[in-house]
């Protein structure tokens, strides 16, 4: 009939102009995307097949030759083994704690407000600001806190090669806990306080409303938290290039300061390319799964 | 509907592509410009760059100011300036005009340098404008020439000297560690043998009277310049880098200077920081007074007599050539970017640079330039000088300059700092360092 087909007709239409719209919206995050992503990804993962240096930075194509080189000897897979047990402790720790400083916070005491801001400050320094600022602080010469501790009759040597990779730990936890804090918090505010005065009203304790209605509700927030700390943590160069250089010998080398002295000390710039592909590839595969839990409500969950 | 929009979309993404894909960035060539305006001069925080901008401002005041030109000094990092002008000189970058070299990397960057050939350089050491020649072509004009002294406190050694009760407990530290009685000498005659007693009796871990808590401070970061200190050492005990053409850190001697280490280590007698530790550390162990000795950069020197900055201990600290008799020299330069877009103006400050005028402008600033000249009439600026002169020509050595030399320090250090602080196998290190060097000497 003449009336279906018009409205047909101006479905179309209507559905043809949000697409354009659409398009000329996004159109800014395409390009985007496209010169600061897409480029950068290609010509990288294209390094990775050249047998490009510092000397000769040739564009000829050496097959898997770089990627052979990076597997035989074991500088490669130690720096994936030290950045991943490094992460691992790290982001455990820092989730913890934010964790616990977020259900802390989330009632009112005075000095509230400025215990919050005080809490906030290691994130505003900048990494390696944090790294030149604790070489100093530590020094066992002219340093403060091995001053303050002299005072308690206590001689402490924080950079030897015991102490030095749990003071790295320290100080991870010092500047990034605040972060997972931070969101972790502002998910408790948005938190829904009908569910807990229900649960407290069929008799469920601090410790069951806590595991069994605050955490699964929370669960995006908390696998936010997690992957985004999870992704710096991988990627951690800053306060350890400063600090230690990935020294002593190699023991403190992540796959960060692995792939750039590769790059800018060994002057091998396939070889680098060749390890940052590895381990864009083998990091690829775990987003998907997060990305699913982030997007999901907690309230589903429950049901 | 959709097909249009992503068609567009794959249009414009393609276009950004090919547009950025064609022609890089920088110049083919660079180019030598008007002969005026600004020139852009790279150099590091420190010593050296304190002194470069107090000429760079005097220029731009005075003779800048007749040439028409104005020099811009950056000052980057004291551990990443060479890498960044990697990056940049890797992107054919006109950014900077003149980059700070140094003789252990000039074989590196010369491809992407101009050579220097139309100024006087008859004022420098002929040993640090040869550093700075590679295939018959020099690439940089010195600046600073660098070496190693050891610094110790003068006064504690004389009280040492002075008193029989302290000079009986020297012999039996000395019977402990070496299983030899030696009695203390003055350190202009130590080797290295009384250098590791001396580092005993001052700790007191071995000596609870000593008057410092350590002996020395080894300088044990994983960093390439801490290779060079530990080069006095290896060259001291009469091993090198290359024997024949084939790389030699596999033998005694080499052993003996990573045993050296990791000894005064494990013994105590230097802190545990010290596997963090250099420049700055060791410094700032001077400094405070709980160390006695250290092998230092003879660009320490200045500061630690300076009473501003050194109250506790400056006129007490004393210079001595390394134990061991050898210390590794090498010139910190400036060289003309080959694609710099402004050549004949950069060319100008460069030969300005050369004069004896602008060196003892760099003197004065807190530099040791590497003139005999100004060394020798400047001896007021830096009591150090006359002895930079006399060091480098007698005890001065220079490790292989080869096109991967500067990789080799940065291979070496990774190898070995393990074991310098007996976190890794003497035997097991030198091996690895030694085929590392192989390879990249082929």
């Amino acid at each position: 009939m003449p009336n279906t087909v018009e409205r047909n007709k101006s479905i179309a239409t209507e559905r043809r102009k949000r697409t354009t719209a659409a398009t000329i919206l996004s159109l800014p995050l395409i390009l985007f995307a496209a010169v600061f992503v897409i480029y950068p990804l290609a010509s990288g993962a294209l390094t990775a097949f050249q047998s490009s240096t510092l000397f000769n930075q040739t564009t000829e194509l050496n097959g898997i030759d770089n990627f052979v080189s990076l597997f035989r000897n074991d500088g490669f897979a130690k720096s994936a083994g030290f950045t991943l047990g490094f992460s691992a402790v790290v982001v455990a720790v820092e989730m913890l704690l934010g964790f616990g400083l977020a259900l802390m916070m989330n009632r009112a005491f005075p000095g509230k407000k400025l215990f919050f801001t005080l809490l906030l400050l290691p994130i505003m320094v900048a990494p390696a600001l944090l790294g030149v600022m604790f070489r100093l602080l530590l020094n066992g010469n002219i340093g403060a806190l091995p001053a303050l501790l002299q005072i308690f009759g206590l001689n402490v040597s924080l950079f030897a090669p015991d102490s030095i990779v749990p003071l790295l730990v320290v100080l991870d936890v010092l500047q990034w806990t605040p972060f997972t804090f931070l969101i972790i918090y502002a998910g408790l505010q948005s938190f829904p306080k009908e569910l807990l005065e229900a649960s407290s009203m069929d008799g469920a304790g601090y410790f069951r409303s806590l595991t069994l209605v605050i955490v699964p509700v929370l669960k995006p927030v908390l696998f936010a938290a997690f992957f985004l700390r999870a992704i710096d943590a991988i990627r951690t160069f800053d306060v350890i290039y400063v600090l230690t250089a990935g020294g002593p010998g190699t023991s403190t080398t992540t796959l960060s300061i692995f792939i750039y002295k590769t790059a800018f000390e060994a002057g091998d710039f396939g070889k680098a390319a060749a390890a940052a592909l590895v381990v864009l590839v083998v990091l690829v595969p775990f987003v998907p799964f997060i990305v699913r839990r982030i997007s999901s409500t907690g309230i589903e969950a429950k049901k | 509907m959709y097909r249009k929009a992503t068609a567009l979309g794959a249009l414009i993404v393609s276009a950004i592509l090919l547009s950025s894909c064609s022609g890089g960035s920088g110049g083919s060539g660079g180019d030598e410009g008007s002969g005026e305006g600004t020139v852009k001069l790279v150099a590091w925080p420190g010593p050296e760059g304190d002194a470069m901008s107090k000429v760079v401002d005097a220029y731009n005041a005075d003779q800048g100011e007749k040439d028409g030109i104005n020099v811009e000094l950056t000052l980057l990092s004291r551990q990443d300036t060479f890498s960044k002008e990697a990056a940049l000189m890797a992107s054919k970058s006109s950014n900077i005009d003149i980059y700070f070299t140094a003789s252990y990397n000039i074989g590196q960057f010369a491809p992407s340098l101009d050579p220097l050939t139309d100024i006087d350089t008859s004022a420098y050491f002929p040993v640090a404008a040869e550093g700075l020649t590679y295939e018959d072509q020099l690439y940089g004009l010195p600046l600073d020439v660098s070496n190693h002294f050891l610094l110790y406190r003068k006064d504690l050694i004389d009280a040492l000297l002075n008193n029989p009760a302290a000079q009986a407990e020297y012999k039996r530290v000395s019977e402990s560690v070496l299983g030899e009685e030696r009695a203390p000498k003055d350190p202009s005659e130590w080797d290295l043998d009384d250098f590791k007693v001396a580092a005993a009796y001052f700790s007191k871990s071995e000596n609870p009277n000593s008057p410092t808590e350590y002996g020395t401070i080894l300088q044990a970061k994983n960093l390439l310049y801490n290779t060079m200190i530990w080069n006095d050492v290896l060259w001291g005990y009469g091993g090198n880098w290359v024997e024949d053409g084939q790389a030699a850190l596999n033998s005694d001697a080499a052993k003996k200077a990573v045993q050296l280490y990791a000894d005064i280590y494990e013994n105590g007698w230097t802190s545990p920081d010290s596997s963090q530790a250099e420049f700055p550390e060791t410094q700032a162990a001077l400094q405070s007074g709980n160390t006695a000795f250290a092998i230092q950069w003879s660009a320490a020197f200045a500061s630690l007599s300076d009473p501003a900055q050194s109250p506790d201990v400056a006129g007490k600290i004393a210079i001595a050539p390394v134990p061991g008799g050898k210390t590794h020299v090498h010139a910190l330069a400036v060289s003309l970017n080959k694609y710099s877009e402004n050549k004949v103006a950069a060319k100008k400050f460069l030969s300005f640079l050369a004069t004896t005028d602008a060196m003892t402008q760099y003197a004065e600033g807190g530099g040791i330039p590497a003139m005999p000249e100004v060394l020798k009439a400047r001896t007021a600026i830096n009591p150090a000088f006359a002895a930079v002169s006399e060091t480098i020509s007698e005890n001065g050595f220079s490790e292989p300059v080869f096109p991967q030399t500067f990789q080799a320090y940065s291979k070496i250090a990774e190898d070995l700092s393990g074991a310098w602080v007996g976190q890794t196998d003497v035997d097991q290190a030198l091996e690895t360092a030694n085929a590392n060097l192989q390879e990249l000497l082929d």
